[in-house]
């Protein structure tokens, strides 16, 4: 920490078997002197274990929910205990931590409520070709539904005022969450900006992530969630 | 005459669960009176769904009630589909709250954080005990 008082940014990381990479994340964002809230998923390894001895928060749900009930259980619980402001950090280590006080000098410059992490706005070196066209038609899909001008729709790290987080509904538990929270933001109004941060693609993080073929679920389930409300 | 009334005994057994379905969802309930009444009809009266058919432009009434079916069948898919994502919501539900109730926070957050007494055998455990209690449970 660097003062002692806490930080009221608490950055959220959803954790989902990480333990591979999460102690070097935690150790990472702890240097930073944020809030770390581990919300453990369900895992079945060390996660928790590791979260605890780096001194996060920890938060196990007792069975698997997915992303988006885990970032919805952290966002809950950081605003009760008064969080300023909230980040979500994917815990697989794609994400820089120095990305974070750019989002966050975003949200204050631009008197935002949302600030999103974009990949596109500028170079990557290392995105494989499919993942870059998954992504492109995901963004046509966000203008489509929402009318909000993205350059990337489902990039992890984002950052939320606490009056932009108390906002997000979240119920879409799986993946769908990321579109969601989009329609969430075009919703309320307020206002967001992106900003541009880097994600590193190694086969860890690829491996972890979404496949071509879970757009269809993705779909699907948005397409349910409209039926039923 | 023994196909009608196996037929018979099986939609009357539909329209009893119909009624007894009334009070849970209305639609579902009224939706299983009409089929299995408009089922009860055809069963009795076969030509009649032959002329249904013809007047609507398919060949056979058998053909017709295959149509229907298929149409029914995914509408009780659609309805059980709605139904466990209710379900899904509520389980989200009850495993967040065990989740929070549980939360493991480092003592130095909670000391700064909120100022609970630091009583030892309290009902209010101190910090530090809770932090070490929970880390048991997560490695067990």
């Amino acid at each position: 920490m660097r003062s002692n008082e806490p930080s009221t940014t608490w950055v959220i990381c959803p954790a989902f078997n990480e333990g591979t990479t999460l102690g070097r994340v935690l150790g990472e964002l702890h240097g930073c002197g944020y809030q770390v809230l581990v919300i453990d998923d369900g895992s079945s390894d060390a996660t928790s274990r590791i979260a605890v001895a780096m001194g996060s928060a920890v938060i196990g749900h007792p069975i698997n929910l997915g992303q988006g009930a885990a970032l919805k259980t952290g966002i809950e619980y950081a605003l009760a205990q008064g969080a300023e402001r909230v980040v979500t950090f994917d815990a697989d280590g794609q994400h820089r931590v120095g990305d974070i006080a750019r989002l966050i000098a975003a949200l204050d410059r631009e008197q935002a409520d949302f600030a999103l992490g974009s990949r596109f706005l500028q170079r990557s070196r290392t995105m494989p070709l499919l993942r870059a066209l998954l992504l492109k038609a995901a963004t046509l899909f966000t203008i489509a539904t929402t009318g909000l001008r993205l350059t990337d729709t489902h990039n992890g790290l984002r950052a939320f005022t606490r009056r932009g987080a108390a906002v997000l509904r979240l119920r879409q538990n799986r993946m769908a969450h990321a579109s969601e929270i989009l329609a969430d933001i075009a919703r309320s109004g307020l206002r967001y900006v992106e900003v541009p941060v880097t994600v590193d693609y190694t086969e860890y993080s690829l491996s972890k992530g979404q496949r071509a073929g879970d757009f269809l679920m993705v779909l699907l389930d948005l397409f349910a969630q409209r039926l039923y409300r | 005459m023994i196909a009608q009334a196996i037929f018979s005994l099986l939609l009357c057994g539909v329209l009893l669960y119909a009624w007894a379905e009334y009070r849970r969802s209305p639609a579902v309930a009224s939706m299983s009176v009409v089929v299995s009444l408009a089922g009860l009809i055809f069963v009795w009266v076969p030509s009649l769904s032959t002329a249904v058919a013809e007047f609507v432009g398919i060949g056979r009434g058998v053909d017709l009630i295959l149509y229907l079916w298929v149409c029914i069948s995914l509408i009780l898919l659609l309805n059980l589909h709605l139904k466990l994502r209710t379900q899904e919501e509520s389980i989200t539900k009850l495993a967040r709250a065990i989740a929070i109730a549980n939360a493991v926070v480092p003592s130095e957050t909670v000391t700064a954080l909120s100022e609970r007494p630091r009583r030892r055998g309290a009902s209010s455990r101190p910090a530090g005990a809770h932090t070490s209690k929970q880390m048991d449970d997560q490695i067990v």
